[in-house]
């Protein structure tokens, strides 16, 4: 499953780190863990950030998490004029690590810094192309 | 060995859709030679342009501006550093001067936006995160600024309304500085009523994408005196960078590069942020203005709303900030800004910016900030 | 034991070619849960085969054009098996006329049994395994599907149908690991094949490259293929079973 395929535009179709897209679409989270060291990513990377060794093993995150930040975007960038408008969270992951995605499922006035929240591996449905991404929602 | 300003130049922020980006470049730059004291151009022994290039038609910008200028065979080069480019270029200059290797350097930040559509700004600007991770989403250069004010409201209770109070301070010294793209005065209803961008920042809490050039020229302590009375002498220049991404921060409520940066322009200098006679801070958002005061250390770490709403950041108040209408009221050119908050501060060492001079202004700050952080550059001036 | 864990539904499989399926599913060990309209009887009996190689059963009375009994039967298979992972879709009629002798009626039941009700089972099917990432649908089709017979306007018109319908979702969910497929099978001998006229099974057999008309083990071979891993990069595809009656 090509990196590509992941987000609603991509604009790294070449990364070290590219069988994310494979375990995505399996429906699983995975971010890296470094080898020699043992430090964990998410968002995964392949070069060890503390002691910059390059072999890492791929381990699984439960999406589970608290809610850091969000916004509300109205005003989208090309390519997500369609989508318009849309909330975005950023999550603190219970096993460590950060990711930014759009809050699906739960009401506005529901949403609330700091609220427990889970990452949930998705597929766009509705059209024909697979494109993956993961969206945040109720626990 | 010191290094100082001896000509500043400032053209017209705004829509400059009547130049290109040499012809707008060439503007600031007449000006800055004008302003010495019989500097020729050939006397210039380098120029230094800040620019972000993704914006402009024209590839490789230092080429073309150093032709039109007409500096050529000197030597030229780009330096870039997101929003803070101009700045990033300055730093450069005192590098260079500082060294030996060149005498007198002309530094021009110039920026054309408007060639580009709003969309395609947005999508150009969302990307200054991380590409891989976040903007695969949509995310957006007011968003990451959403994303910083939801949590500082969360965590130290700063309002809408404070927000607000920024804009309005920086459009009333916008209303007073020919060269700002906005020259109106705005009331905090007319801020908080403006449109949502991106929840909770407004139309009216972010700067305009503008076009625009300015110029500083700065040499060393020996040939100074030779082209002004009153150069603007650098005491201390901090840089410090800070994870490109928000997912990898700290915390999201302080620009960590900004404390690190204003840090090491503190210990340079030898002095403390009380003794900040005016200072420019990068405001591309009315939260950023808030987060600057705390993270320079105007205020404590969580107060920088009440700072504002104390007026504290007016001239008579503790630390007078973006007494020139900030990126707020002038527009942000990204590469030109930290060229243009230098000079407001050259400007106010020196004495000259009638209405909207601080009474007795000794000693000054710029802090550029580039992208959502990655990069600050503080520099502290004194006449 | 190809299936050993997993939990299949076959319409029609309380007789003919869907009953051997059902059987052949379970002897490579899936549950099985099949509908029957009216032969009960049958039904039980295909039951009974099942529980003798060592697994579960469900018969379960539903009209495949009723969306409520399809709701239903997939209701009770989920709680009874725990899951599903293949549906195979053969439930089917035909009232042959020609076309100026084709009542309304004739057309409306041939194509809400045949067509319309394997959209009913496939959409339910999809609905759970979208969720699971994984899913097998095998949709019974026909050689009459594929060409026109005389007498057939309804039926074939179905069974050609079921082809696009096949296809249309092949492309739907694929991007969830799900295989869809058509098997198109030329005369088969079930029961209701011996009532047909002599002459006519001849002609079925002349029509052969092979000189014989398949048995319902050799449509299920095939489906029972279809559904196991060593088919898993066939989907939107029909692959005949008709001896070579139709190339």
């Amino acid at each position: 499953m090509p990196f590509k395929y992941f987000g609603k535009i991509n604009f790294t179709p070449y990364t070290k780190v590219d069988k994310f897209s494979d375990y995505l679409q399996r429906g699983k989270l995975m971010g890296t863990q470094c080898i020699k060291c043992g430090e964990r990513y998410f968002p995964p990377r392949a070069d060890c950030l503390k002691c910059m060794d390059n072999t890492f093993k791929w381990i699984e995150y439960s999406g589970k998490g608290t809610l850091h930040s969000f916004t509300k975007i109205y005003a989208a960038p090309k390519g997500f004029e369609d989508i318009a408008p849309y909330i975005l969270g950023i999550v603190n992951l219970e096993e460590g690590g950060r990711l930014i995605a759009w809050i699906k499922d739960i009401p506005e006035n529901e949403i609330k810094i700091d609220m427990k929240v889970k990452v949930v591996p998705r597929i766009f449905e509705e059209i024909p192309e697979i494109k993956l991404y993961y969206t945040i929602e109720k626990p | 060995m010191k290094v100082g300003i001896i000509g500043i130049g400032h053209g017209k922020f705004g829509n400059r859709s009547d130049a290109t980006v040499q012809e707008l470049a060439f503007e600031p730059f007449k000006e800055a030679i004008e302003d010495t004291d019989n500097l020729r151009r050939e006397d210039i022994d380098a120029l230094i342009v800040g620019s972000v290039p993704e914006y402009h038609m024209q590839r490789s910008l230092p080429g073309v501006v150093a032709e039109y200028v007409g500096v050529n065979p000197k030597s030229t080069w780009l330096t870039e550093a997101a929003c803070a480019s101009g700045s990033a270029a300055i730093r450069t200059a005192y590098m260079a001067i500082k060294s030996g290797v060149h005498d007198i350097v002309a530094v021009i930040g110039v920026q054309k936006m408007r060639e580009l559509s709003t969309e395609e700004i947005l999508a150009l600007m969302g990307r200054v995160g991380d590409v891989q991770w976040e903007s695969i989403f949509g995310t957006t250069f007011p968003g990451y600024y959403a994303l910083y004010a939801n949590r500082h409201m969360h965590e130290f209770g700063t309002t809408k309304e404070q927000m607000a109070l920024v804009a309005v301070k920086n459009h009333f010294y916008g209303a007073m500085n020919p060269c700002a793209f906005f020259q109106k005065e705005v009331t905090k209803d007319r801020v908080l009523g403006s449109e949502d961008v991106a929840t909770p920042v407004n139309v009216f809490d972010c700067c305009a994408n503008a076009d625009g050039a300015a110029c500083v020229i700065m040499t060393n302590d020996k040939l100074a005196k030779k082209f002004n009375d009153t150069p603007i002498w650098f005491e201390g220049l901090g840089s410090a960078s800070a994870q490109m991404s928000l997912l990898r921060r700290p915390n999201l409520v302080e620009i960590p590069s900004a404390v690190e940066a204003a840090k090491q322009a503190y210990a340079q200098a030898k002095v403390k942020p009380s003794d900040i006679s005016v200072a420019d801070v990068h405001d591309c958002f009315t939260i950023a203005e808030i987060m600057a005061y705390e993270n320079l250390g105007f205020c404590p770490k969580g107060k920088g709303g009440k700072f504002i709403e104390e007026k504290q950041s007016y001239i008579g108040g503790k630390n007078p900030v973006n007494v020139d209408g900030g990126l707020k009221a002038k527009g942000h050119p990204v590469g030109a800004t930290g060229v243009s908050m230098t000079t407001e501060i050259v400007k106010q060492l020196r004495g000259d910016a009638e209405k909207r001079q601080v009474p007795g202004a000794e000693i000054g700050l710029t802090h550029n900030v580039g992208g959502i952080g990655q990069y600050t550059f503080v520099h502290i001036l004194r006449r | 034991m190809e299936f050993k864990g997993k939990t299949a539904i076959v319409t029609g499989g309380s007789i003919g070619i869907g009953a051997t399926i059902a059987v052949e599913l379970a002897r490579e060990g899936a549950n099985v849960a099949i509908n029957y309209r009216k032969h009960d009887t049958e039904a039980k009996e295909v039951a009974k085969k099942i529980e003798k190689l060592g697994k579960t059963c469900l018969i379960i009375k539903a009209d495949v054009t009723n969306y409520n009994h399809a709701e239903g039967m997939f209701k009770k298979v989920i709680e009874e098996f725990g899951g599903l992972d293949i549906l195979v879709c053969n439930a089917g009629i035909n009232i042959d006329r020609v076309i100026w002798k084709m009542s309304e009626n004739d057309w409306d039941n041939v194509i809400n049994v045949n067509l319309k009700g394997y959209f009913i089972y496939n959409k339910l099917a999809v609905a759970h395994f979208k969720e699971q990432r994984n899913g097998k649908i095998v949709n019974l089709t026909s050689i009459n599907g594929l060409r026109g017979k005389f007498g057939q306007c309804n039926y074939s018109a179905s069974k050609g149908g079921i082809i696009a319908l096949t296809k249309a979702l092949a492309k739907e969910v694929g991007k969830f690991n799900v295989n869809v497929n058509a098997v198109a099978p030329g005369m088969v001998m079930t029961e209701m094949a011996k009532n047909i006229a002599p002459e006519f099974l001849q002609k079925a057999i002349d029509e052969t490259v092979l000189g014989r008309i398949a048995t319902t083990e050799d449509i299920a071979n095939v489906v029972i293929f279809l559904c196991s891993e060593k088919a898993k990069h066939i989907t939107g595809e029909v692959i005949k079973v008709d001896g070579g009656q139709y190339i």
